[in-house]
Parts: C-alpha cells; sequence; structure tokens
C-alpha cells in the first residue's frame, strides 16, 4: 500500500466561482515538477481516489493544487467544500509527466484550463534553467479573463526572453497548435508538453504524431 | 465464467477469482471490466494512484497467460507502459486492459515495485 500523508488546508484562493486553489500545509513532499498527488476522499461511506496534478514548485512549503468542480463528479463537490484547516489525506507524488532540467530543444507547453496546473512548475523549472532554448504555452480558456495565473504568466513573458504565451480561445487549441508548429514550418525537433481534460489531449498527441515529431517529443496527461 | 489466477510478487499467497465479464463494473475505477475492475471488486487490492484513469503506471500487471483474451492496448496506454519498472513484453496496465472473453482464463502478476515515491536528484 502506499504511503499516506495528512495535510490540513492551509489557504483557498478562487480563481472563478467554479474553480480554486487549495493549499496543502503539512507534510513536505518531494516531487518532480508535473507530478501529481492522489486524494482519498471520504465520501458516501467510502474512500474515493481522486489524482491531482501539483501546481505549486517543489521549492515552495504548501502543495498547492487547482480544481474545478465537475458537474455530477464526487470528488469535486467535496473538495471544493472544504474549509481552510480541513484535513486531507493523500498519497504521492505520483506521475510521469514531468519535466525537471533544462530543455534541450524549442519546447512548447498545451494547456487546456485547469491543465495549466501540472505545467505551471514545469515552466517555473525550465525557465530557472536558463535555456537558450525558446519556451512557448499555449494555454486555451474560454475567454483571457479565466487564464489562470494569467497576472504571474504575464509577468514571466516580460522578464524572459526566451518565453512567450499566447490565449487561444476554447475549442481553438488544435486549429492553433497545426497553424504554429505543423503547418508553420518543417521543423520536427521541438518537444510538445500537453495537459487538459478530455479527447484534445490525445488529439493534440496524434496531431504531432502524425506530422512527424518523435513520439518521445510529445508528452501528454489527459484527465 | 472468466478466471484469471493472480499471484503476487510480494509473496501472497495466490488467489483465483472466478466472475462473469458481462456482471462489469464490480466497483468504479477503470475501466469496466478491466483487470483493475475486477480485481478491486473482488477484493484484491491493485494500486491506482490516478484513480484508474490511464495516467500513471501504478496498475502495472504481467499477463503470464491469455494475454489475447483482453482489449488491445491504445497509444495512451502503451506511452505510459514505456516508463513502467520492470517493463515486460506481456506487461498491461490494469485499468485499462479489459477482460473481453466470458470463457477466459488468465493468469496476472502484480509486480512487487510500481513508479511510486520515486524522485529523482533534480526534485528539491
Amino acid at each position: 500500500m502506499a504511503l499516506e500523508h495528512e495535510a490540513r488546508i492551509a489557504r483557498i484562493v478562487e480563481h472563478a466561482p467554479d474553480t480554486r486553489s487549495l493549499f496543502l500545509g503539512g507534510p513536505r513532499i518531494a516531487f518532480r515538477p508535473g507530478q501529481f498527488i492522489s486524494c482519498l476522499l471520504p465520501v458516501g461511506g467510502e474512500t474515493l481516489i481522486r489524482p491531482y496534478s501539483i501546481a505549486s514548485s517543489p521549492e515552495e512549503d504548501d502543495l498547492e493544487i487547482c480544481l474545478n468542480l465537475v458537474p455530477g463528479g464526487l470528488g469535486s463537490p467535496y473538495l471544493l467544500s472544504l474549509p481552510v484547516g480541513a484535513p486531507l489525506r493523500f498519497t504521492g507524488p505520483w506521475g510521469t509527466f514531468v519535466l525537471d532540467r533544462a530543455p534541450e530543444a524549442e519546447t512548447v507547453f498545451v494547456a487546456e484550463g485547469t491543465g495549466i496546473a501540472p505545467i505551471r512548475p514545469m515552466l517555473r523549472r525550465a525557465l530557472a534553467t536558463a535555456t537558450r532554448h525558446p519556451l512557448r504555452l499555449l494555454y486555451g480558456a474560454e475567454s483571457r479573463e479565466r487564464l489562470l495565473y494569467r497576472t504571474e504568466l504575464e509577468a514571466m513573458a516580460r522578464e524572459h526572453a526566451a518565453f512567450r504565451f499566447a490565449h487561444v480561445p476554447g475549442g481553438q487549441l488544435r486549429d492553433e497548435v497545426a497553424r504554429r508548429w505543423v503547418d508553420g514550418d518543417a521543423d520536427r525537433s521541438r518537444r510538445f508538453f500537453i495537459c487538459g481534460v478530455g479527447a484534445i489531449v490525445p488529439a493534440l498527441r496524434d496531431l504531432l504524431r502524425g506530422a512527424g515529431y518523435e513520439r518521445r517529443a510529445v508528452q501528454y496527461e489527459k484527465w | 465464467m472468466a478466471r484469471i489466477r493472480v499471484i503476487f510478487e510480494s509473496g501472497e499467497p495466490e488467489r483465483v477469482i472466478e466472475f462473469d465479464p458481462a456482471r462489469a463494473p464490480f466497483q468504479h475505477d477503470g475501466k469496466p471490466g478491466s483487470i483493475l475492475d475486477v480485481l478491486l471488486g473482488h477484493g484484491i487490492h491493485l494500486e491506482h494512484a490516478c484513480g484508474g484513469n490511464c495516467a500513471c503506471t501504478t496498475c502495472h500487471v504481467i499477463v503470464k497467460a491469455g494475454g489475447t483474451k483482453l482489449s488491445a492496448s491504445e497509444d495512451s496506454e502503451e506511452d505510459l507502459l514505456d516508463k513502467a519498472p520492470g517493463l515486460t513484453p506481456t506487461s498491461r496496465l490494469g485499468c485499462q486492459a479489459v477482460v473481453e472473453d466470458p470463457d477466459a482464463e488468465l493468469v496476472v502478476v502484480i509486480p512487487r515495485y510500481t513508479i511510486n515515491q520515486i524522485v529523482s536528484e533534480h526534485g528539491a
């Protein structure tokens, strides 16, 4: 059985009425940017296992998870109902969707909605390596106002010449990825890290691999 | 009835499960009728840190016999299996491999190790 940790909710930040970050205080665990924890939620007389990407960096004290309300779901309503101080059990870190060293080629991050969560610490780590390779973030969300961590991302883009990010309205991610990195040129040396919910993730994977990018150059996590 | 003989590398005693695949799901994690679903529904613990959503390798199993009675693996499963410790040619993710044949006879090994709290030196 996996080792369990018990944390307490130290802080809650509301990004939007249905989207929050929970900061978990207590055990400080070592993890790699991009990994997730597996929350053990007492719901309906049983323990639900719900994975959440870690949105904070390994260097920070509290673990941050960022989630939105999943209509009809069981885990997210429970988590979003917890007040500051509530206990939360979890296992981890888990997962192999990670970036923790200097990129060796132009690196493109593609996020949709809360899929930015694992990409945020990856991006921070990549920038911290002072890489000479360009870093790009394409972030799909309904509107620019719905971008999570928008102020931080804008500041990163100002401070790091190597980094640029663009917002893509919902539903247009695939076309924009195709326009920029499939039809745009013949360079196939880029690395991709893709995270989002549902069918868009394998759709992007298949688009890029089908266009000639190496299988292992296209890393992804589908929630 | 389908049958799974479960062998634990940890040394726990073997278990044999008999079940009707048509009655799946047996619980709520993993694909309905998957090895994970069947094992959990019959009281056998198999780690599944991502909740059975094909996002980790903790439910890695080695199918010693009966692999052709399982659903074919998809790219998402293969991509993750590449990263599983102790990968073998007959490795599958328990959450994705669905028992499709009502008379399947499977032998499944639960490895001792999964990728769990493995953190490289780069992780602070």
